[in-house]
């Protein structure tokens, strides 16, 4: 099991490499210049020597190869360099990231339980009413945009109802921490997780439907154990593993949808810190943050690959 | 009497494979919900068409009318300028239905493409193609996307389907490669190849024909998705320039939060359209699946 967690883990670190090096010289090769946006115009009309000494400073003559060895240098060494206003790229991140990992983690956490929750309750009461419900949310959970619902979710609790702030994650004048995260987080993690919650229902319904129609759930059934144990100790615990791998499985989706979702609200997370540097061309924070994700993901297929394995031995055996 | 008997065996396939068909429509037809979404699909694409063809004034600002209400002259209202919102509705659904008619196509053909060849040749072929798909699947598509529309610097519609396609054919490319996977090693395949038939000819005219239900099930399935994820983009602010009115560039405006509050009818009426339409593909969409699928008949 430890050869099997090693060799997945050591597979990580090519596959971060490539990408970066992948993003990097995409990025480079826009033929945008990063000086542009770092000195006003006025010095780059009146002294280019300025501008030229700055680049020859900045390794920007050098091969792309060069520049790219000299940035990961850089990043492993911890310093992940200046955006193009001059701020940290590590303050940036180190601000933003906690926020949109709390607001990801709730949703996660939410999703799970009232997705799964739901699907095994219709999966017991077929075509009973939390069944008939839980089917129309699925319908609708996919085919509604979700920054939609988000609009409708403000448009009902900020401006009918007037409960919860529709922007921002702190307020200037709070009192209590506690009690303004959680005013501040309400809707986005709600938002995300009525999206979530519309997949992972299904799957929960599907597979404890199958469990309830296997031989051994008969046999406990028939040696007279009471009808809720049956449903909680034989079919719940084997209705599980899909599920949980399912719900490994979701967090890109969850990733991508909390950068849209952060954009509705105006949630100051990596995701709105992305759009911005993007539409403003600031390319070393877009380079981070990118490899930010891309490394949470590998993670996630990590540990879903560990998860599987751990579950099942014909995984780890196989390999 | 006796010209019954002596069909070919060729006639005797087509009879066969068109009273399937019938058998297949008639299992449509018995599936409401898939009806409903095709009548949708239909009514909402040729109300689309037909107000481009008419060519209903979508781009005019009129200053003296910005954020009227729903009225006769409006039935949707008018947007932050003073644009007709509903001929915005109808050429936005022309634009947001191309793209994801386009890319949800396209990306299937070079799924298809790319995993019959990794399919079929296997080995190092198979792992490189493998390998690329994993880094493209090592993002959230939405990251991806905001990545490449920073690479290529430039917001249009051609940029767009490019972006689209390039990261949207993981799912078919897996579906296809795992189906050549297995049906390489059937006999009528290892007939053909003893045959001296060319290995494209086994590939794309043998094989292929037996994974198309999937494919086109994914592909109806894919349009939903692109539609979705255009306005996602649109709406953060990345998608085609603002001057195409796709519906998730009109539902831009709805992140000021005083549209949100006053101006109802700026946000619902293209959420509506966008919600409809997604649902009556997903529901036709399963419907095909259901009448498709022979695991199911």
């Amino acid at each position: 099991m430890l050869k099997f967690i090693l060799k997945k883990l050591a597979m990580m670190i090519p596959m971060l490499l490539v990408i970066s090096l992948i993003v990097f010289v995409g990025l480079r090769s826009t033929g945008i210049d990063p000086i542009t946006f770092m000195v006003p115009p006025e010095v780059q009309s009146q002294s280019p020597e300025i501008v030229d000494q700055l680049r020859e400073e900045l390794g920007l003559n050098d091969p792309l190869i060069v520049q790219y060895v000299r940035w990961l240098g850089d990043i492993l060494h911890g310093d992940l360099g200046l955006t193009n206003k001059g701020e940290s790229v590590a303050d940036i991140i180190a601000t933003r990231l906690p926020y949109t990992l709390e607001l990801s983690a709730y949703a996660m956490l939410f999703s799970a339980v009232i997705g799964i929750g739901i699907g095994i309750i219709s999966a017991i009461r077929q075509n009973g009413i939390v069944d008939y419900i839980g089917r129309v949310l699925a319908v609708l959970g996919q085919a509604v945009p979700q920054f939609l619902v988000g609009i409708v979710l403000i448009w009902i609790f900020s401006i009918k109802l007037g409960i919860f702030p529709a922007a921002n994650r702190v307020s200037p004048d709070a009192t209590n921490a506690f009690v303004d995260a959680f005013m501040h987080l309400f809707l986005p993690v709600l938002t995300l997780t009525i999206g979530m919650v519309a997949v992972l229902m299904r799957y929960a319904r599907n597979t404890m439907l199958d469990v309830l129609n296997s031989d051994y759930i008969k046999t406990a059934r028939s040696k007279g154990i009471p009808e809720w144990k049956v449903y909680m100790k034989h079919g719940f615990r084997n209705a599980m593993k899909p599920v949980l791998v399912i719900l490994m499985y979701r967090i890109p989706a969850l990733i991508g949808g909390s950068v849209v979702i952060e954009s509705v609200f105006s949630y100051p997370g990596i995701g709105t810190t992305m759009a911005n540097a993007v539409t403003s061309m600031d390319y070393n924070l877009v380079l981070v943050i990118t490899l930010i994700i891309a490394a949470v993901m590998l993670i996630c297929s990590f540990m879903v690959d560990v998860f599987n394995a751990l579950l099942d031995p014909r995984v780890r055996l196989g390999e | 009497m006796s010209e019954t008997k002596t069909l070919s065996i060729k006639e005797q396939n087509k009879s066969a494979a068109s009273s399937l068909m019938k058998k297949n429509i008639r299992k449509f037809l018995r599936n409401k919900l898939a009806v409903f979404g095709l009548v949708v699909i239909v009514i909402m694409t040729v109300a689309c068409v037909a107000g481009m063809i008419l060519g209903v004034d979508y781009s005019t600002p009129n200053p003296t009318i910005m954020r009227a209400a729903p009225d006769a002259a409006h039935i949707f209202g008018t947007d932050t300028i003073g644009r007709d919102l509903f001929a915005r509705v109808l050429y936005g659904g022309c634009y947001s239905i191309f793209i994801g008619v386009f890319c949800a196509v396209l990306s299937s053909v070079v799924g298809a493409i790319l995993g019959a060849i990794a399919g079929y040749f296997g080995r190092w072929v198979d792992a490189v193609i493998v390998r690329i798909s994993e880094i493209f699947l090592a993002f959230p598509q939405l990251v991806l996307v905001m990545m490449l529309v920073a690479i290529l610097n430039k917001r249009s519609m051609g940029n767009m389907l490019f972006v689209f396609v390039v990261t949207g054919w993981m799912t078919t490319f897996r579906m296809v490669r795992n189906e050549f996977m297995s049906l390489k090693g059937e006999t009528y395949v290892k007939v053909c190849e003893a045959f001296g038939m060319s290995r494209a000819n086994v590939m794309f005219k043998q094989i292929l024909p037996n994974v198309m239900t999937p494919i086109i099930v994914s592909t109806t399935t894919n349009v939903a998705y692109f539609i979705l994820q255009e306005a996602a983009l649109s709406f953060i602010g990345l998608g085609v320039a603002d001057s195409t009115p796709t519906w998730g560039n009109i539902l831009n405006a709805a992140k000021s939060i005083q549209v949100v509050q006053n101006q109802w009818w700026i946000w619902v009426f293209p959420g509506l359209a966008i919600s409809l339409f997604v649902l009556a593909i997903n529901f036709f969409g399963d419907g095909l699946r259901d009448v498709l699928d022979a695991k199911q008949q």
